[in-house]
């Protein structure tokens, strides 16, 4: 199954446990692409499973990775000339 | 007779969860969520500023989040004497359709269609390099050419050639020049645009709301930029920072060559002093930078911003600037955010840049303060492309008007000066626009307030924060516009 990258966040007091870590890990076709955040993980993951996983897991919230474009207000063509 | 203002319905909620039983929720603003739940289903409610009806639909439980109808005024003061609680417009879901076909025109170069030099030059005849330059032909179906001019300020343009008629050409340059607007232009063989050289000591939008402040103004505040990065400058001192791009020197977190940053953290806290610098909204604050765009990338993913949040927290900053946003809610970023409020701080969040279009996320977040942009005529040439975002509605001073591009909602908390705002830049310095650029005037406007306030001596937890909001928006003024588009106003420190 595809996998895709995710961000996770420990929302729990202190630093994120290393046990929960080491589930996120063992997790089927998972890779931890950072963790060198002390309450965040970012993930290569199969989204059913990881949610699965996550859904036992309450002090944990995950989403998507996604993109944010530098802010512009400068006008830009978008067809060749008329 | 007067008609009464028409209500909205809104959801309040504590800062955290859905009951007011979680860490990030101020004993005053359980109490008030809980005293809510008791009024009788038309009842009022008692601020300091007096009372308000409001209407009372449903409740969770008594300490849990309540459905509320109320007028958006209204709305405005809940959220000004209980900076502890969210208060959010209903948002009502629609089925996910596919949009309609829309017939697109294709518009093809003409089979003569060739190519068009356009120079680019400074009042004094030298060659103005970097300037992005955009022909339309057509404005309204968005048809034309652009590209960026070279070392001898020229670009060449795909155009028919000379005798072509130009909608609009706007220059927008990356050196200290004002931006160009022409309309009605005829393409010639030797098409020259010349540009109007920045004055330091011009008053734009930033210096005339926010003045020449002193250069202790905002000392004692710890303030984060999270953004493309802050190059070394002159005018500019950064304390710090961390880079939370992977893969990256988390100890870079220098300019990464978009420049937003740096023009960013100069409106906040740019120490120069005209003609020869430029000075900052509160120059005295301690200024952290933290970038979270790659290397010469124009994006950011959701990671870098939530590691950059958290760090800035644990920095200790009291105030985080995000001159950003746009993309879909997010749980991750959300929790970031309000995670920033339970343990004593703030995020101020821009709008958004879609031409009136709903406030962005995460300025959405009822836990951060979203900012519009404000422009003022006068405060740009007449010329600049500036003159563009002349839009309705104006205030009660007939020159304010909130800009054509800001984005606008009930989320709005507060509007700040983001039409033509000069400040510094690698190398230098540029005007830009956007709601970008309104967000650190008001950040740096907050930072003098919180300096003149005894809240940043209190212990860093969600009343703290709360006291920053409450202290925020006491010091705004209405402009006279509605609260969509200005929240509570401008905020002006003493």
């Amino acid at each position: 199954m595809a996998s895709s990258r995710f961000v996770l966040r420990y929302q729990g007091e202190g630093t994120k446990p290393d046990a929960d870590v080491a589930r996120i890990r063992g997790l089927g076709d998972c890779s931890i692409v950072d963790e060198s955040s002390s309450r965040l993980l970012l993930v290569d993951a199969e989204e059913t499973q990881l949610r699965e996983l996550v859904g036992s897991m309450p002090d944990w919230v995950l989403a998507p990775e996604q993109t944010f474009a530098v802010p512009d207000t400068r006008k830009r063509v978008q067809r060749p000339p008329s | 007779m007067a008609m009464a203002a028409a209500t909205e319905q809104y959801v309040l909620l504590p800062a955290q969860g859905l009951r007011a039983k979680g860490r990030g929720t101020t004993p005053g603003a359980q109490e008030f969520l809980m005293s809510v739940g008791s009024a009788d289903r038309k009842g009022a409610v008692s601020l300091e500023s007096g009372s308000i009806r409001i209407k009372v639909v449903d409740s969770i439980s008594p300490d849990g989040a309540k459905l509320l109808e109320l007028t958006p005024d209204a709305a405005l003061a809940i959220r000004a004497q209980q900076p502890g609680l969210r208060l959010v417009p209903v948002v009502y879901y629609t089925p996910a359709v596919a949009p309609p076909m829309q017939i697109e025109e294709h518009h093809v170069a003409s089979a003569g269609a060739g190519t068009v030099s356009l120079t680019v030059k400074s009042k004094d005849k030298s060659p103005v390099a970097g300037a992005f330059v955009v022909a339309f032909t057509n404005f309204a179906a968005r048809a034309g050419a652009q590209g960026v001019t070279d070392a001898n300020g020229q670009v060449q343009l795909a155009l028919s050639g000379a005798g072509t008629k130009l909608d609009r050409v706007y220059v927008y340059p990356v050196t200290p020049h004002w931006s160009l607007l022409k309309k009605k232009v005829t393409v010639t063989s030797s098409m020259v645009m010349t540009m109007a050289p920045l004055d330091l000591g011009y008053t734009d939008g930033l210096r005339h709301f926010y003045g020449n402040p002193d250069l202790a103004a905002g000392a004692g505040v710890t303030v984060a930029v999270v953004d493309t990065g802050v190059a070394a400058h002159p005018d500019l001192v950064i304390a710090g920072g961390a880079n939370t791009v992977p893969g990256e020197d988390p100890n870079d977190y220098g300019d990464n060559g978009q420049h937003h940053g740096t023009h960013v953290a100069g409106i906040i806290a740019a120490r120069g002093q005209a003609p020869t610098g430029l000075r900052g909204v509160a120059p005295g604050v301690t200024l952290r930078a933290y970038r979270v765009f790659g290397q010469g990338s124009g994006s950011a993913t959701s990671f870098a911003i939530a590691k950059a949040i958290d760090l800035a927290v644990t920095d200790k900053c009291d105030l985080i600037n995000m001159s950003l946003g746009g993309g879909q809610p997010d749980p991750v970023l959300t929790a970031a955010v309000e995670d920033v409020r339970a343990k004593g701080s703030l995020c101020v969040i821009a709008a958004g840049n879609g031409d009136r279009a709903p406030v962005s996320f995460p300025a959405t977040d009822g836990m951060a303060i979203a900012v519009s942009a404000l422009g003022r005529k006068g405060t740009f040439p007449a010329s600049s492309a500036e003159a563009d975002d002349i839009a309705a509605p104006y205030g009660t001073d007939k020159a304010d008007f909130i800009a054509s591009f800001s984005n606008v909602g009930p989320e709005i908390d507060l509007t700040g000066p983001g039409v033509g705002i000069m400040s510094t830049f690698p190398n230098g310095y540029a005007e830009i626009s956007g709601t970008s650029m309104a967000c650190p005037a008001v950040t740096g406007a907050a930072a003098r307030v919180l300096a003149a306030s005894g809240v940043l001596k209190t212990k860093r937890d969600a009343t703290r924060s709360a006291g920053i909001v409450t202290a925020l928006l006491a010091s705004a003024h209405s402009l006279g516009f509605q609260a969509q588009f200005e929240g509570h106003g401008l905020p002006e420190p003493q």
